[in-house]
């Protein structure tokens, strides 16, 4: 895998951090995987001298749930670090080409209108996921052919088409949370402010291939991204094929995004954010940045997990509230140091 | 003079006042054309055989069947005040998420008889709130008797079967729906948690309050022997056979023995004249769930 990325355009300083953001990142998983509302010693797991049940619960809910918080929160964070840089725009985030609200369209039609169309379908589990990357993957065709193959106009079009596309898929929110029932409209809320609950094998699997997958579509383009912080045209003019890096952001990003969303439920501020800090630290080399987005990423998402799992037990925080509260405070001080210096 | 006077003050208190949880059981001035903003209410006019007097229903009011034909005020909690008025009603009742406040206000400055019945989740608060729309639609006699006949043996059944001992040991958990991640679960001070207190079981979830999403961990950390859904909340899974395998419950003691039940949301949570009855049905089921 080293050998499509290429590590030479980091300074001894970006990987020191790439570095450090291995070790936390390795901290918060072994922490995670040793705590939980249910508690044994995860020692005697790994020995084998446990119980039937315990073994149960690591292997197939916390370890699953854990590996998930840790894709979920890379492929946020590599998206809206990679689309930032595309649209050489500090606001730009998965959120913004619609690929969230595309996703929650699909996961809020089957929350409201399961109960009539499930009776076709045995594997109803995956119904939910299912119709969130079938809403999310609608949206990016629909930007497609709006912007006739993301290329007319340049970026900045394109931004505004994906407003308009987000403000369309929250109108069919909308219309579904009025016909909602109670109980519905509590699924749809806790949906919007995420969870890594309920999460097995058969579902991860299929969205771990996905996430790895588009990282490797997007490794390579890193220098390409660096050379276009200089302009479209100027970045043709150095020889980056500009159409295919688009291509390939934008799809890679949809399907990682996707698939995260479409198990996760929506969680905000991390691919808006998580990047940031990164350059804040240390530069806007985009080897750096997506590299460090990815670790840092999955880190905060963990950790933000495990306190959802551990602060009100038995009940659980939703993540999304979690991701927020802890990494927006945190961001203000990191603006407000840099300034300072 | 005195009866004026106090007219005069109990309208002032109507008008200026507003109080949004009136509870007064006192006979309407007429109830002969009624709105209703809650389920139970309207199941409880027809347990009283009193449905004549309805003109319209909310859209929590879904039992019996035959309640379609009324028009509706639209859902309980976000009515609209000319809505509730276009049908001219002489008399509105509501149950306490009767809502938002604001149109609540407006239709009592209108001077249209509101009046919005307390919640109390438990078989004697079943029978208050019998009780009260019997006395505000002026059939307080009839009311009477058709409790004694028909709740009051209910009720003392199942005091009985609740003062059994054995069922206080069946943990039970109420599951809302478990589309979102992590099933959301109805822990203490929930309409949930006194409808198995009625039956006389124990919430397994009353270390904390309100409806919360509950993680798989915790779900086997409490280990409930019965599982109650609502068939809403089970709708995902085509039958409770896919429900026992789902892998937030598989391993909990009720998924393993199959005790996985689901039944109609407001036949348990509507606490009208049904959750009694369904009450003592599943205290009944429970106490052969623990024989077994």
């Amino acid at each position: 895998m080293l050998s499509i990325i290429n590590l030479k355009f980091l300074n001894s300083a970006q990987s020191f951090i790439l570095f450090f953001l291995l070790i936390l990142l390795l901290l918060v998983l072994i922490v995670s995987f040793s705590l939980g509302s249910y508690s044994f010693p995860v020692l005697s797991i790994l020995m084998g001298n446990t119980s039937a049940i315990e073994a149960t619960i690591f292997t197939e809910i916390r370890v699953p749930r854990v590996i998930l918080a840790a894709i979920v929160g890379a492929s946020l964070s590599v998206s809206g670090a990679c689309l930032q840089g595309l649209f050489r725009n500090p606001l730009a985030d998965p959120g913004l080409i619609g690929v969230s609200a595309g996703a929650a369209l699909g996961a809020s039609t089957i929350i409201v209108f399961g109960s009539s169309l499930t009776s076709a379908f045995i594997f109803s589990t995956f119904l939910l996921p299912l119709s969130a990357c079938l809403g999310s993957g609608l949206v990016i065709l629909m930007l497609f052919l709006l912007t006739r193959g993301f290329g007319h106009q340049g970026v900045t079009y394109m931004l505004l088409v994906g407003i308009a596309v987000n403000a369309i898929a929250s109108v069919g929110i909308g219309i579904l949370t009025f016909i909602s029932s109670d109980s519905e409209l509590r699924s749809l809320t806790f949906w919007t402010m995420g969870s890594f609950g309920g999460i097995t094998w058969s579902l991860l699997i299929p969205a771990l291939i996905i996430i790895f997958i588009s990282f490797l579509f997007l490794l390579p383009i890193l220098r390409n991204l660096d050379i276009l912080q200089l302009g479209e045209s100027e970045a043709k003019r150095l020889g980056v094929n500009v159409k295919s890096l688009k291509y390939r952001i934008i799809f890679a990003s949809a399907a990682s995004v996707g698939a995260s969303v479409s198990l996760s439920g929506m969680i905000g501020f991390v691919g808006l954010v998580v990047p940031h800090l990164l350059r804040l630290l240390s530069g806007v080399n985009h080897t750096y940045v997506v590299i460090g987005s990815a670790l840092l990423g999955s880190s905060l998402m963990v950790f933000a997990d495990l306190l959802s799992r551990l602060l009100i037990q038995p009940a659980e925080l939703p993540v999304g509230l979690i991701t927020s509260a802890i990494g927006s405070p945190f961001f203000l001080w990191l603006i407000f140091r840099i300034n300072k210096i | 003079m005195t009866k004026n006077f106090r007219l005069i003050l109990i309208l002032f208190f109507l008008i200026f006042l507003n109080p949004i949880y009136v509870n007064s059981c006192d006979r309407a001035y007429n109830p002969s054309k009624i709105t209703v903003a809650g389920g139970s209410i309207t199941e409880i006019l027809y347990f009283l055989e009193e449905q004549s007097k309805i003109v319209a229903v909310d859209l929590t009011s879904n039992f019996p069947e035959e309640t379609k034909k009324f028009p509706s005020i639209g859902y309980v909690r976000n009515l609209s005040a000319e809505g509730v008025l276009s049908l001219k009603p002489t008399l509105v009742i509501g149950e306490d998420d009767m809502g938002p406040p604001d149109v609540v206000n407006q239709i009592k400055k209108t001077g249209i008889d509101i009046i919005i019945l307390k919640e109390e989740h438990s078989s004697e608060g079943i029978i208050d709130k019998i009780k009260c729309v019997g006395e505000i639609i002026g059939e307080r006699e009839k009311t009477i008797d058709i409790i004694n006949n028909k709740i009051m043996p209910i009720k003392i059944e199942l005091d009985n079967l609740s003062k059994n001992l054995k069922n206080q040991n069946i943990k039970v958990m109420f599951i809302l729906t478990m589309d979102s991640g992590s099933p959301i679960i109805g822990g203490k001070d929930t309409s949930a948690d006194g409808f198995i207190k009625m039956i006389g079981a124990r919430n397994a979830f009353d270390s904390f309050e309100g409806w919360k999403p509950v993680g798989t961990e915790s779900i086997i950390d409490a280990a409930p022997d019965i599982i109650l859904i609502s068939n809403r909340g089970a709708h995902s899974y085509k039958n409770l056979e896919n429900m026992h395998n789902h892998p937030t419950v598989k391993y909990t003691p009720a998924a393993i023995n199959r005790n996985i039940i689901a039944l109609d949301g407001m036949q348990m949570l509507g606490f009208g004249p049904r959750t009694i009855e369904t009450a003592l049905y599943l205290s009944k089921k429970f106490q052969m769930i623990e024989n077994n």
